[in-house]
């Protein structure tokens, strides 16, 4: 005869367990009084043991699952074969004459108690039941106690008589959901355990899932993510627009002082920028030919009439730098003078018009040819200056900025991929 | 300047004021012909007479009471109360009548009272003789409480306090009495809720009451034997207390430790701690510390008694720790 073996209730306000780990793996022999499982509730964890000896079979729960209480988890059974009997094709032919519905088991009212002394029913068979009401009284070898229904419905069985001794965890009474026309009454002893909530008791318990799901992890470090600094700390980060997250992320050692934030202040402008000293500065050059631009630019003066390159460069330089959705300003200057071209990717090629309103630019494009220079190298100015340079029948290009202005993998990208307009530059329209 | 004893300076204090005010007068056990305790009224009845230092039976809540009464009536008493353990006795004649006289009388009583008596372990005297209970008077709305921290302010608080129309209570630290201190000639007075800025700082305050001003002031010194700038106040008076001065301080160095012999919890170091916290959170880089008396009864043995109070190598030792940014008790 296989032992089911359940979640057991260890707290009066407990609806579920959560099963920490096992102790017996599928098929493995034990004896009674063998731990089985580990559970964890709201209070505390407990070990749970074996009620019988036999081979532990058809473990329906995974460690880190939570089950409710009095659900089958596995069973003890007399051959290590899974599945021999499974629950829901013994559930009937165990307790034919039960009713479907919500078993309500003995509760463990103390940590070391094993049973409970039934001492009186307080509704009759066949009574409605609202969870709060009083269902009956149990006493243990500390106290007696009240137990509330904790479900609503109809009393449809009452399995165990005033004066049983029944095992914690073990069926009491089945609540359904409909009136009974015959509520079963029996003591105790009468009759098998039936399958509590057989409703809901898998046909077969599915073997135990390779990987259970971990509980989550405890946070390694200090809570919520919070930031440990002093007050005045704060205060100065606050007024002073710095940041002590970006502290944190550098794995400076909290809690945070006055004395921090010269460090802080200390750091580059954007926590992506590498720290090393020839950082300070981005300085990259390339070269593009020349008559792919050319011809292009020719067509477009052939389609349009506008003849001037720098909406186009303008178009190209922005393109190659928009990483969102907001508004880009290109000053392109060129022929000694300087004019600004919001978003000028956006506008139709060749029809983007200086805006002398615009903001402050996020590049410049110096355009020095023709001219005799063959290299800059003049630092990083106030945004990235991308300049062009005459150089054979090629375009020197050259992208300078600051480190914090961008990533060297960001200068890279938007210098290799303004060449490559100017090689090809139908790739822009592309 | 002359250098005087804390004895001496209370002893000129009383002398001074039963000579410009007649209706002042002392009232204690032992007070005139027994020897005086702790030797303060020396001289005093041979001044002023049996009739203005009255001698008392052992019942402190019997003349405390009188006092009470005496001082509704027109008279200036100043009550010596033998050991500072003794307010237990007195704390109805103290907190329920000469507290609330003014008050429930609508004005029309003043209780011009001095309760002169003492705190300070470490004399070997146990239990019952050794405690600091300034923190159960303060407690009590309608009395003035002032700690003298030397010669000078015993004698310039002492004079202020018998000149103020409602009830003060003094505590001389009765380790005390034989320390010197300049003290000027000429008369002078010291108001009531005026700190004392006893060393300039910049890198923690230390605020100490009675004897532990010369604790913080030694620890001070130490501190800045290593480069450590530590400012020391005393508080001087607990009712009213100078908040302004201690939240300029603990703005101006944003770390300060509150020392007070009283026992830590529910006490002085407390109730400053939290109002430089209420009132100057922003400014601190550290959190307020208090160091009181341990929350013992105060022993009999030399080598434990020792050890329950705040000591210098103690206060210098957690400043050192709040400038060096350590985490103090935190999780």
């Amino acid at each position: 005869m296989p032992l089911d073996v359940i979640m057991p209730a260890l707290g009066m306000a407990q609806d579920t367990g959560q099963i920490v780990a096992w102790h017996k793996t599928p098929g493995e022999a034990v004896a009674e009084g063998d731990v089985l499982f580990e559970v964890e509730t709201d209070k505390a964890t407990m070990e749970v043991e074996a009620q019988g000896a036999g081979y532990l079979v058809d473990i329906a729960a995974a460690a880190g699952e939570e089950v409710p209480v009095g659900r089958v988890i596995a069973r003890i059974a007399d051959s290590p074969e899974a599945g021999q009997s499974a629950p829901a094709a013994d559930a009937p032919a165990a307790a034919p004459d039960l009713p479907e519905g919500t078993a309500i088991i003995m509760p463990a009212l103390g940590m070391a108690q094993d049973t409970g002394l039934l001492v009186a029913w307080h509704r009759e068979p066949g009574a409605a039941v609202a969870a709060e009401d009083i269902l009956f009284e149990v006493e243990t070898d500390k106290s007696a106690m009240e137990v509330p229904a904790g479900a609503a419905g109809y009393l449809a069985a009452v399995l165990a008589a005033p004066g049983d001794e029944v095992p914690v965890g073990e069926p009491v009474a089945i609540l359904t959901a409909a009136a009974p026309e015959a509520p079963v009454v029996r003591g105790f002893a009468a009759g098998p355990a039936p399958r509590a909530t057989p409703a809901e008791a898998p046909a077969a318990p599915a073997p135990a899932k390779a990987p259970p799901p971990k509980p989550a992890a405890p946070p390694q470090t200090a809570g919520d993510g919070r930031i440990l600094a002093s007050p005045k700390a704060r205060r100065l980060a606050r007024e002073q627009g710095l940041d002590l997250a970006r502290l944190a992320a550098a794995g400076h050692p909290q809690p945070y002082h006055v004395r921090d934030l010269d460090a802080l202040r200390a750091m580059p402008d954007r926590t992506a920028a590498p720290t090393t000293a020839t950082a300070a500065r981005r300085r990259l050059t390339a070269r593009a030919g020349a008559e792919g631009f050319a011809r292009f630019a020719d067509w477009i003066a052939a389609e349009t009439g506008a003849r001037d390159p720098a909406p186009l460069l303008a178009a190209f330089a922005a393109a190659s730098l928009r990483q969102g959705d907001g508004p880009l300003s290109v000053s392109v200057e060129r022929l000694g003078r300087a004019r600004a071209f919001t978003d000028p990717d956006r506008h139709g090629l060749g029809r983007a018009e200086a805006d002398a309103s615009a903001a402050a630019p996020d590049i410049v494009l110096r355009d020095l040819r023709p001219g005799p220079l063959v290299s800059v190298d003049l630092g990083p100015e106030a945004v990235p200056v991308l300049t062009l340079l005459s150089a054979g029948d090629g375009i020197d290009l050259t992208l300078e900025c600051d480190a914090a202005a961008l990533t060297a993998p960001e200068a890279i990208a938007v210098l290799t991929d303004f060449a490559g307009r100017l090689d090809e530059p139908l790739r822009h329209l592309l | 300047m002359r250098q005087i004893t804390l004895s001496q300076a209370v002893n000129e204090a009383l002398a001074e004021e039963m000579r410009r005010d007649e209706r002042v007068f002392i009232i204690g056990e032992d007070v005139a012909e027994a020897g005086t305790p702790f030797k303060v009224l020396s001289g005093l009845v041979e001044e002023f007479g049996t009739g203005r230092v009255v001698d008392t039976p052992i019942s402190e809540p019997g003349f405390m009471g009188l006092a009470v009464g005496a001082a509704m009536t027109g008279t200036r008493p100043v009550v010596d109360l033998m050991f500072g353990d003794f307010l237990f006795l007195v704390m109805d004649q103290l907190c329920n009548q000469a507290a609330k006289i003014h008050y429930m009388s609508g004005g029309k009583l003043n209780v011009p009272l001095v309760l002169r008596t003492n705190l300070g372990a470490t004399r070997r005297s146990a239990a019952q003789h050794s405690q600091s209970l300034h923190a159960l008077v303060a407690h009590i709305p309608g009395l003035k409480v002032a700690l003298p921290s030397s010669a000078y302010e015993a004698k310039g608080l002492m004079k202020t306090a018998i000149r103020d129309n409602n009830p003060v209570v003094i505590f001389e630290d009765k380790l005390m009495y034989n320390d010197k201190a300049p003290v000027p000639d000429e008369e002078f007075l010291i108001p009531f809720g005026e700190a004392k800025v006893l060393r300039e700082g910049r890198d923690v305050t230390l605020i100490g009451t009675s004897s532990m001003r010369q604790v913080c002031e030694k620890a001070a010194e130490a501190l800045a034997a290593e480069g450590i700038s530590a400012e020391v106040i005393d508080p001087r008076t607990l009712v009213p207390l100078d908040e302004a001065t201690l939240l300029a301080s603990a703005r101006k160095t944003s770390r300060v430790i509150v020392v007070d012999e009283g026992h830590q919890s529910f006490g002085i170091t407390g109730e400053i701690a939290s109002r430089i916290n209420e009132k100057a959170f922003y400014h601190l880089d550290a959190p307020v510390q208090r160091m009181g008396a341990m929350d013992v009864p105060v022993p009999f043995s030399p080598a434990l008694e020792d050890i329950t109070v705040p000591t210098p190598e103690a206060v210098a030792a957690r400043a050192r720790q709040l400038v060096a940014g350590e985490m103090i008790d935190a999780a």
